[in-house]
């Protein structure tokens, strides 16, 4: 266990290191002149050099990639060329927001999906059965940013229930402080993007269990615990359903990468201020110091994610021993 | 082996004309046909037939966890003088183990690979009645001292066992709640002789202790020679004979007896073991007659029109066959090579 758990540990920074060195080389590949952007071309030519200096945009690309790895190694996130902040100010309070809206609902995508996946499957060939798949192939299927434009059509606009977009109503809270979590206007605009975004992604989750529980469903512990007069409900929640839970957790890194790339669509649609939106901005603007640092940011997330469920793995099937 | 005494004792469990059909894409298979068997409290009965001839359905239904395709279609399953079909779901489902428990067949993927041995001996014993946790780890151990398992190992996994273990490990749960009868499908097939032989001393030892009763399933003569009291074979889904062991396998009253014994290895002789030709019958259509005729060499033009009852000889045997009578004379014949080719000639024929 000690050794399997150095080697993964390893991994984890070999990859997290891959991807500091790729979204450093990759951006500056993009075709525009960040300078461009941040240094006003109006300025006295002296003035504009003086400014490149400041930066370390004069350096060769080699020596800005070293110093980039050396600021890292203190996390120093740099400067954003925009704002002129410290990038991890602008990140810290974006990461609560998405945070706040994707692990709730990724939380409670997996619970449905496994419970109402687990119930289906074991009542296989029923009409609810029926009806549950098909609406969730359709969901999972459709675009995850046309349901979020036809549930604000629906709730937002037409039923007016909910706001269309933003994380609490505009104005009320100027500055962006822990108090605003704590009131019915959040919970009002958190609603809408947490249930279209539970709903797309519970439909993997569920789909998956079904189809593993319906093979559970003729194993023969499955038989030999009824035989021990256990009620059907035992059955279920005790052998059929925890037996089954192995392959979703095996996914669940791969999920994390999907609620990750939905959290970018469902912010930018739903107008939340969240880490998704602010890569999404950072990117256009061509901030290199701002996407590099929530780049880096969701990449911790999911290689940590990604450790946990293996960890995790280990818990729920004993049969695999870590080495 | 040991004769029981009280073999004419009030059967434990009864079972009275019992009719199984599975629903298939076909129609509907007649997989039990007119079942009717009694067991003797503390008697060992082993039920002997071929893959498919509805031995281990048979349990299934006594259990009463069948698959939903199955339907009892007739008949009663009598224990301890109710009769289970009749009564409730639930009244059914507390006879289970506690009752009648069950040793099943493949004992690798009938533990839950994901729960510990104890905590899957514990949830049978506490389904049925409630006991202190204390207590309750204090009987899992003595169950794996009886079945001779080391007692620290309570709370391994399934994986962590051998299959003779794991074997040992279904029959200590078997024997959980000190069940009257315990129904034993098949279980030392994934076992090599040798670890097999322990099994069933063990089962032996312990049946004279605890004093259950055995119906013992399997395909092997040999084993139900050595560990049962009385036999029952079946061929196609119906009892074709039935009585002591020793007296029907010494004198067969059914051809299809006949052939199964000639698949007894014998020692110390030259000798061949000889197969039935053909396969076993079509249980959604049946042809009608004798379930057996199509593979019998002795059948004559009644036994492929009407179907033999299961007629008693003496007291306590019985045989399905319309040339009963006559098996000592046919019984000479049935040791030879080409009485049972000419059936597969005929069988083979266009």
């Amino acid at each position: 266990m000690g050794r399997y758990l150095a080697t993964r540990l390893s991994h984890v920074v070999i990859t997290l290191f891959a991807m500091m060195t790729l979204t450093f080389f990759l951006f500056r590949l993009l075709p525009g002149d960040p300078t461009a952007m941040v240094i006003s071309p109006a300025l006295d030519p002296a003035a504009q050099e003086a400014m490149r200096v400041r930066f370390g945009l004069d350096r060769p690309l080699v020596e800005q990639y070293f110093v980039y790895l050396a600021n890292l190694a203190r996390f120093d996130f740099g400067y954003s060329f925009r704002t002129s902040g410290p990038v991890w100010d602008l990140i810290q309070g974006r990461l609560v927001n998405t945070l706040l809206l994707i692990l709730p609902s990724m939380t409670a995508a997996y619970a449905i999906g496994a419970f109402l996946g687990a119930y289906i499957g074991w009542h296989r060939g029923s009409r609810t059965e029926a009806g549950v798949i098909l609406v969730a192939t359709i969901l999972q299927s459709a675009p995850l940013f046309w349901l979020s434009m036809l549930a604000i059509l629906f709730f937002s606009i037409k039923l007016d229930l909910f706001p269309t977009g933003h994380i609490v109503s505009p104005g009320s809270f100027p500055e962006q402080t822990w108090r605003m979590y704590l009131t019915w206007d959040f919970l009002h605009h958190l609603a809408l993007p947490f249930m279209v975004n539970t709903l797309y992604q519970l439909c993997f989750p569920l789909l998956l269990m079904r189809s593993t529980m319906l093979s559970t469903v003729g194993e023969d512990f499955i038989e030999l615990a009824r035989m021990k007069g256990l009620t059907e409900r035992q059955v279920l929640f005790r052998h059929a359903m925890p037996t089954s839970l192995l392959p979703l957790a095996t996914t669940l890194p791969m999920i994390l990468g999907w609620a990750v790339a939905g959290s970018v669509v469902i912010e930018t649609i739903f107008s939340w201020p969240g880490l998704g939106l602010l890569m999404v901005e950072a990117v256009t603007q061509a901030d290199y110091p701002l996407v590099q640092g929530a780049f880096l940011l969701i990449a911790v997330l999911t290689v940590t994610g990604t450790f946990v469920a293996d960890m995790l793995y280990g818990m729920l099937d004993p049969r695999i021993v870590y080495r | 082996m040991h004769q029981r005494s009280n073999i004419n004792a009030e059967p434990v469990l009864h079972i009275k004309g019992l009719d199984l059909s599975y629903a298939t894409a076909h129609g509907r298979a007649a997989a039990l046909t007119n079942i009717s068997l009694s067991l003797a409290p503390g008697e060992s009965l082993g039920l002997v037939g071929e893959s498919g001839c509805g031995k281990s359905t048979l349990l299934k239904a006594i259990m009463g966890v069948m698959p939903s395709n199955a339907a009892i279609e007739g008949g009663q399953v009598i224990f301890k003088g109710a009769d289970l079909v009749a009564g409730s779901k639930e009244a059914w489902r507390k006879a289970r183990w506690a009752g009648i428990s069950m040793i099943a067949q493949s004992a690798l993927n009938a533990l839950n690979p994901v729960r510990r041995i104890s905590a899957q001996i514990a949830e049978a014993i506490l389904t049925h009645k409630s006991m202190p946790k204390s207590e309750l780890r204090a009987r899992i151990c003595h169950l794996f001292e009886i079945v001779g398992v080391d007692p620290e190992r309570i709370d391994d996994y399934p994986h962590q066992f051998s299959g003779g273990m794991r074997q040992r490990v279904l029959i200590a749960m078997a024997l959980a709640l000190e069940p009257s009868v315990v129904l034993a499908d098949e279980p030392t097939t994934a076992l090599d002789v040798i670890v097999q032989d322990q099994i069933f001393n063990r089962l032996r030892a312990l049946r004279d202790e605890l004093d259950f009763a055995i119906l013992l399933v399997t395909h092997d003569l040999a084993v139900v020679i050595e560990n049962c009291d009385r036999i029952v074979v079946m061929y196609g889904g119906m009892i074709v004979e039935t009585g002591p062991t020793r007296e029907v396998v010494r004198a067969p009253s059914h051809p299809y007896t006949l052939g199964l014994r000639n698949a007894l290895p014998r020692l110390g002789v030259d000798y061949e073991p000889i197969a039935i030709p053909g396969r076993p019958p079509d249980l959604v259509d049946p042809a009608p007659g004798c379930r057996f005729a199509a593979r019998c060499p002795f059948a004559l033009p009644v036994c492929r029109v009407v179907t033999p009852d299961l007629l008693p000889s003496t007291p306590d045997r019985a045989a399905r066959c319309h040339r009963a009578g006559e098996m000592e004379t046919l019984a000479s014949l049935a040791g030879k090579v080409e009485t049972w080719n000419r059936v597969g000639d005929l069988a083979n024929a266009p």
